[in-house]
């Protein structure tokens, strides 16, 4: 007997995608929108496009199945991630350098005094500039170990590298950060 | 000090907010992609699938294709060389051999 189909795992929805099914790349989709979304949103800051992107990306999935290839033994999710920071990074090389400042992030906490909040949204504003100003490579080590919750050997199978060569890309970031945001440390 | 920052850091960073997606976004994709066409993969098991959904041949004709593909390969494990082709061999032998007696 076939498993219902929310409990059927990601290589098996991919495999029935391969053969037609709609209904495996809806629930594919339903799983896993909002992280891919997550990811996208660190680098485009836009949640318009963040959604276009990740659209974009599983339209593309839908339309030829046949690039997730099972034999590679790769986790759908790692294979994925790297195709919505390609899509990112592509997008990113055709539009203007990202605005950033007039995006609606701050929920203010109502415990915190006017002052409190404004330092806090600060604060946040100038990480965020200083993560966009990174390298691309070092912004997405750190955007997949932070944000996305990967562990480091998962997030070095995204991006193609060793163990090592990750935790020194994420080290330097962290160490740039550090030294730029001093006077919010 | 620098562990103190390196924890600082790591909070701010843990801490960095994200503006929420719209709660159709899924639907959204899944409907773009039912109007979107797919390029089709090669499977094995859909081929196999859409031959035998094309081929309508009656339950006789699969019976009679079974018995033939079954006495084809019954006819395969049966040993070709009879025992009676030694003995005509062995008798031909035996006349020739008594023709060289009374020569």
């Amino acid at each position: 007997m076939s498993l219902p189909w929310p409990e059927k795992d990601d290589q098996q929805l991919l495999a029935l995608i391969q053969d037609g099914s709609q209904e495996a790349f809806s629930v594919l989709v339903q799983r896993h929108t909002e992280r891919f979304y997550r990811l996208a949103f660190r680098y485009l800051h836009n949640k318009e496009t963040a959604e276009d992107v990740v659209q974009d990306a599983f339209v593309k999935l839908w339309e030829d199945p046949g690039k997730w290839q099972a034999e590679r033994k790769n986790k759908f999710t790692t294979w994925f991630y790297r195709i919505v920071v390609n899509l990112c990074l592509d997008w990113q090389k055709k539009k203007k350098p990202l605005e950033l400042g007039d995006q609606e992030l701050s929920i203010a906490d109502q415990r915190e005094t006017p002052d409190a909040e404004m330092l806090r949204n600060e604060k946040q504003e100038v990480l965020e500039k200083e993560i966009a100003a990174l390298p691309e490579r070092q912004r997405t080590a750190l955007n997949l170990c932070f944000d996305e919750g990967l562990s480091n050997q998962e997030a070095a199978e995204v991006m193609g590298l060793k163990l090592k060569a990750l935790q020194s890309l994420v080290m330097r970031a962290k160490s740039t950060l550090k030294e730029r945001m001093r006077n919010y440390l | 000090m620098a562990i103190h920052e390196d924890e600082k850091l790591d909070e701010m960073l843990k801490a960095r907010r994200i503006q929420a997606a719209n709660p159709d976004l899924a639907q959204r994709i899944i409907l773009k992609a039912q109007n979107t066409p797919q390029i089709e993969v090669f499977s094995l098991g859909r081929w196999l699938r859409e031959a035998f959904a094309e081929l309508h041949l009656p339950n006789p004709a699969y019976v009679l294709a079974g018995t033939l593909i079954m006495g084809f390969v019954i006819g395969l494990n049966v040993p070709s060389e009879t025992p009676t082709d030694n003995v005509d061999i062995l008798q031909v032998q035996s006349f020739l051999d008594s023709d060289e007696g009374i020569l």
